[in-house]
């Protein structure tokens, strides 16, 4: 899964330093908002703005995470 | 009066109110007129002094200071590249600008490279006006800015906030959503914000509910610099249905011309309202939109040609399309120009293009605006490239990045064999548009 995210998010942002450290210092609001809609379409699960936090945008390891934990409710 | 007359009376009347937030910092209107007048004293009268903008009191402090001095601010993109700055500055070191210049702010014109705009103390002083009396702007509100303070978008909140001596609340962009809703949050009799409909859209689209628990707070919230989908101004008069939502006509050259409260029960798409106080709109025989009044711009920076073709007999020439209807509300039917606006920023597609052509292996490129879901309208490029070169597309986009504004980076890049041009060699734009791919 972490690699078909790479890939989804290297396609619409391709300013963003993937292995960042830290990805969310990365990111601008366009940046945030991309990566909830593409994941939310990809794996059709709903996420919203409360899931944008630092912690869960950290990294592709804790994007990954996000989705996993949608999917399982 | 200038604005900056306007911070200082404010000091007189409300020394102790707040005049701005900025994460933990406060500043009271005493103490925002005392810096200015320290800090005015590192500028000197009839100087241009452009600066990186940033989201915070210093820029206050030092746009009201720059003013202090009777020097001309000129606010650039905070993450504007070493290059573009030193060009600019050279530029402006060089420039001759007219008695009464407040600032010259950057945009991108009809053609090619950004502009420089300049704008006098009258013309802020206008667009103040116009915002008091069109959108009610007042003493007890408290004004949330999450825009670029050198857009003028954003800036020009700054002059009615002044004026009538309310409260600023800067925010450092949307990123986080949650400190938007602390802003919301702050103590304060009612709120009110700008955003570029982008924007509106991500707000619509992540926090709708939790922008509905604000229903009685938000007083105004207004829209511009970009269309606003009609279905998400419909959405917003559902979830803040006692709010004013204006859509605003306005821009860099001509200011801030006409505003209309889509939550009027009608919801009228591409309304753009009456002209306020201080400024008329006419229709040209070609259908296109023509401003008049105080809030125009005085020209563009050393450039009297280009300055003469958009403005003439104190009358700024547009290139959008409008109607008037029998109430004398003004409505956009569309643009004639091949600027893309994306979520709000004017991008020139001929700028990415030249930036693109040095990237090696770069043999030919056309830059085009197609749909995206969340600013509108974004950028893609279409590039041929060198026999045996291949499409480095992050390679190319950090190449751009390097000489442009991060806004005029596209997100999207495809390879093709050849770039389609017209019989006379120009790129053929319209032929892409068309295909919309």
């Amino acid at each position: 899964m972490k690699e078909r995210i790479r890939e989804i998010l290297e396609d619409a942002l391709p300013l963003v330093d993937l292995d960042s450290d830290f990805l969310f210092k990365e990111l601008d609001s366009l940046g945030v908002a991309t990566i909830l809609l593409k994941l939310s379409e990809e794996y059709s699960i709903k996420l919203d703005a409360k899931d944008a936090t630092p912690k869960n945008l950290k990294s592709l390891d804790s994007l990954e995470a996000m989705v996993k934990s949608k999917l399982e409710k | 009066m200038r604005l900056v007359d306007y911070l200082h009376k404010n000091a007189g009347l409300y020394p102790e109110k707040t005049a701005a937030i900025c994460g933990e910092e406060t500043i009271t209107w005493k103490e925002l007129s005392e810096k200015v007048i320290d800090r005015a004293s590192s500028f000197r009268k009839g100087q241009v002094v452009p600066f990186r903008s940033s989201q915070s009191i210093d820029f206050l402090i030092t746009y009201f200071a720059i003013h202090q001095a009777g020097a001309v601010a000129a606010p650039l993109e905070k993450d504007i590249p070493e290059n573009r700055f030193r060009e600019i500055y050279d530029i402006l070191s060089s420039s001759q600008v007219p008695e009464g210049t407040a600032d010259i702010l950057y945009t991108t014109g009809t053609t090619g490279k950004s502009k420089g705009v300049i704008i006098s103390h009258r013309t802020i002083i206008a667009d103040a006006e116009n915002l008091i009396e069109g959108q009610g702007f007042s003493h007890d509100l408290l004004f949330i800015i999450s825009g670029p303070l050198n857009h003028i978008g954003s800036l020009s909140k700054i002059f009615p906030v002044t004026m009538q001596g309310a409260t600023l609340y800067i925010l450092e962009g949307m990123k986080d959503l949650d400190k938007f809703f602390e802003a919301l949050d702050y103590p304060a009799e009612k709120n009110a914000t700008f955003f570029v409909p982008a924007t509106i859209r991500m707000l619509l689209m992540f926090s709708g509910e939790r922008l509905s628990k604000y229903a009685d707070k938000i007083d105004f919230i207004e829209s511009g610099a970009a269309p606003l989908a009609h279905s998400d101004m419909l959405r917003l008069c559902e979830v803040l249905p006692k709010t004013r939502l204006y859509n605003t006509y306005a821009s860099t050259e001509t200011g801030i011309i006409a505003t209309y409260n889509f939550n009027d029960g009608e919801c009228i798409p591409g309304c753009l309202g009456k002209p306020m106080s201080h400024s008329r709109i006419i229709i040209t025989p070609e259908g296109k939109i023509s401003c008049q009044g105080d809030t125009l711009m005085s020209g563009y920076v050393n450039d009297p040609a280009l300055t003469a073709s958009i403005l003439k007999d104190d009358t700024i020439y547009t290139s959008d399309i409008g109607e008037l209807d029998e109430k004398g509300r003004l409505h956009l039917k569309g643009r004639e120009t091949d600027v893309i606006n994306v979520g709000g920023f004017k991008v020139s597609p001929s700028e990415v293009e030249d930036a693109a052509m040095s990237f090696p292996g770069v043999k030919d490129c056309i830059c085009i605006g197609i749909p995206h879901p969340i600013t509108g309208m974004g950028l893609k490029l279409i590039v041929a490239l060198e026999d045996g070169s291949f499409l480095d597309k992050q390679g190319l986009a950090r190449h751009l990045k390097g000489k442009l504004e991060t806004f005029k980076v596209p997100l999207l890049y495809q390879q093709a064999d050849s770039i389609k041009r017209t019989y006379n060699g120009k790129l053929d734009r319209k032929f892409y548009n068309s295909q919309n791919i």
